[in-house]
């Protein structure tokens, strides 16, 4: 009986003890930003530089004496490219470590899965994935994206090809939220121009694609539109290597870049060209960027990241009074980003200080100028055009 | 029309012929150990590294890169069986088997991220020289990808010959067949175990060596086809060889044969359909009963 009342006792005493912090861990320790990042799987060849712009943000935060006196701390999990454990993580870092928002976010059957618990639990999601969808849904302004949409990436692409003097286009990617956005856009775009479009949609985890190939050429295109990831792009291109196929190769810079150099033969990737989201390469943010990261360049992805967590802490700091939550970051983010007539300011560290004085601020990040539509996508995205040739990426043009 | 269906056999061949090596070593672990061991997928992966890692640096050609490939899972595999599966095996129980399989994926887990946790996520080429296609009668075969089917039917070849003429060969048959049998007429089963364990690894080893010479190595590359090899080995019968060659090309044929008429996405899907529907009508698969370690 004694051993009973005292189980009974040491248990109660332990459920409050671990509930007390919990509940009320925002209200006085430090604030929470959770950073949900591919560091494994398929979508995972940004996810180092991610992780470290993130910490890096949280670092000159913390030095510039953080949010309203309180300390900014990043929790960084990995959503392993896989959407059904991007929600164990996103779970974890709602219900158990309070964070007021989530940032990263990159591959967008990740972003979509995750995203109802964000707005449900009203946490800010500032995402790095381009799916159109994502700002389609219900999301009552939780959603911030600092990445160009499917759309605009898919128009840009097919106007490269147009450029390029294809005539026949033909799209091969795997199974995403986005893959026949990108057949109807880039399709449309070539039978405007008086050419036609194709496409088709395959599985991802195949040892090899050469019947994808065939059926492919079969239409006997100019120009082939690659839509997947690194490690699926990659057996494409060598089985269009092996077929034969002498016609020009686009594909996105999450599919063509140095990674996928590295995992093919030289002749296999030369002369593809790959559309890259471009960060803010003139912006000082950018710059403070690479030097604290020790890098001579910074791919689009890892900058927003670095930008969500600024963007974020700044919204909590324009305002002393409010609770440290999500819904404050969501009202008061486009404030601290947006306000044409605010002091522009390029790092948290001034923008922290102008803030404490009363000052408004407009913050232009290292990804781009930071200007949220009503429905949370980005304005004014830039874009560097690549192609590999010699077996290094060159930046033919950027617009 | 008859050319492009003689075009995608071909290509379920070479398909099948990756995953005929792994299926191998899966059903021959199966028949003398008696559970699915499916920390094969990684020790593909270790394979396909040790490989990789051979050719990169000392640039070693095909065929040592193979035998490297073959040693490494090999070990790999008896060490991992030894540390992790042993110890669950000598607690004797209904539930023994399905227990040790589970086991052995935690295990697949592990070393999957053992390996990421050394050589990260990135991809890495094979420095072997990539040869366009050739057209053969109207058909597109690739001179690396027949290479690739040949040594794998060479492999299932010596495989079965070792079965049927040596002796350390039909003692492993003894042993499948009835354990306690074999017990009393001297054979030692641990040490059996330890073999069939090694050669069925090691056969996924080169397996995996040879789908990343054709693709990349990265630590996912052996777990991608984890679930297509274990229906290859359920499809041959789970204990006979020929059948789990037979079951491997049998499923990459009928996959790309699919793709004539149905979108790629459903690609698994034309393939699992089709192993339903065998089972279905044969539950204990195509060939269980024809040659193979349990006769």
């Amino acid at each position: 009986m004694t051993n009973r009342r005292n189980f009974l006792c040491a248990g109660a005493a332990v459920t409050l003890g671990t509930a007390h912090p919990l509940l009320w861990a925002q209200a006085g320790g430090p604030i929470r930003i959770g950073i949900l990042i591919p560091l494994t799987g398929s979508t995972s060849q940004f996810g180092a530089t991610m992780s470290k712009a993130a910490q890096i943000a949280a670092e000159e935060i913390n030095a510039a004496g953080g949010i309203n006196g309180r300390k900014l701390e990043v929790i960084i999990e990995d959503d392993q490219s896989n959407p059904e454990a991007a929600v164990r993580a996103a779970r974890k870092l709602i219900d158990v470590d309070r964070v007021v928002a989530i940032g990263g976010s990159y591959a967008s059957s990740v972003t979509s899965a995750i995203a109802p618990l964000c707005w449900e639990s009203k946490t800010v999601l500032a995402t790095s994935s381009g799916a159109d969808s994502i700002t389609k849904l219900p999301h009552l302004g939780y959603i911030f994206r600092t990445s160009p949409t499917v759309t605009l990436q898919g128009t840009r692409v097919g106007e490269l090809g147009v450029e390029l003097g294809a005539k026949k286009m033909f799209f091969m990617g795997p199974q995403t939220p986005f893959a026949q956005s990108y057949i109807d856009i880039i399709s449309g775009i070539f039978s405007k121009a008086g050419g036609s479009g194709g496409g088709l949609i395959y599985e991802d985890k195949k040892s090899g694609y050469r019947s994808e190939v065939d059926q492919a050429l079969k239409s006997k295109p100019d120009l082939i539109v690659l839509g997947g990831y690194v490690p699926d792009t990659s057996v494409v291109l060598k089985d269009l290597y092996r077929a034969g196929f002498e016609g020009k190769r686009i594909g996105f810079s999450f599919g063509i870049n140095q990674k996928l150099i590295e995992a093919v033969p030289a002749e296999v990737g030369e002369g593809a060209y790959s559309l890259v989201p471009s960060a803010a390469v003139g912006a000082t943010a950018y710059k403070r960027l690479l030097t604290k990261m020790k890098v001579e360049a910074l791919d689009s992805y890892s900058c927003q990241v670095y930008d969500h967590v600024n963007m974020v802490a700044l919204a909590l700091a324009s305002t002393a009074k409010a609770p440290m939550t999500g819904t404050t970051v969501h009202d008061n983010l486009r404030n601290v980003t947006q306000q044409a007539q605010s002091q522009l300011v390029d790092s948290a560290a001034d923008g922290l200080k102008l803030l404490a004085k009363g000052t408004p601020i407009n913050f232009d990040g290292a990804s781009g100028s930071l200007e949220f539509a009503d429905n949370g996508d980005v304005k004014g995205v830039f874009f560097r055009y690549e192609q590999i040739q010699k077996g290094k990426l060159v930046v033919t043009k950027v617009a | 029309m008859f050319a492009d269906l003689l075009q995608h056999i071909v290509n379920g061949l070479v398909m099948g012929a990756v995953v005929a090596l792994p299926a191998l070593g899966l059903t021959l672990i199966f028949s003398v150990l008696g559970f699915i061991n499916f920390s094969i997928a990684a020790q593909m992966t270790v394979g396909a590294y040790a490989g990789w890692l051979v050719n990169s640096q000392l640039h070693w050609p095909l065929v040592p890169v193979l035998v490297v490939g073959f040693a490494a899972a090999g070990l790999a595999g008896v060490i991992g069986d030894r540390l992790a599966l042993v110890p669950m095996r000598r607690t004797v129980s209904a539930h023994t088997p399905l227990m040790v399989a589970i086991v052995s994926i935690a295990l697949n887990l592990a070393l999957e991220n053992a390996i990421r946790f050394g050589f990260g996520s990135d991809l890495n080429s094979f420095e072997m020289p990539i040869a366009r296609d050739v057209q053969f009668a109207g058909v597109r075969i690739g001179p690396q990808q027949m290479h690739n089917l040949g040594i794998a039917l060479t492999v299932a070849i010596v495989l079965a010959v070792f079965f049927t003429v040596t002796k350390v060969g039909k003692a492993m048959r003894a042993v499948a067949d009835n354990p306690d049998l074999a017990r009393l007429k001297g054979i030692d089963p641990a040490k059996l175990s330890n073999l069939a364990t090694f050669i069925g690894m090691g056969l996924a080893g080169i397996g995996g060596a040879l789908l990343a010479i054709d693709t990349s190595v990265d630590p996912s590359t052996g777990s991608r086809l984890l679930l297509i090899i274990f229906s290859a080995s359920v499809l041959g019968g789970l204990t006979s060889l020929t059948g789990a060659v037979l079951g491997a090309l049998l499923i990459g044929v009928v996959s790309e044969v699919a793709l004539l008429a149905i979108s790629p996405v459903y690609q698994s899907a034309t393939a699992f359909v089709a192993i339903l529907l065998v089972l279905l009508v044969k539950p204990s698969g195509l060939f269980a009963g024809s040659s193979g370690v349990r006769k």
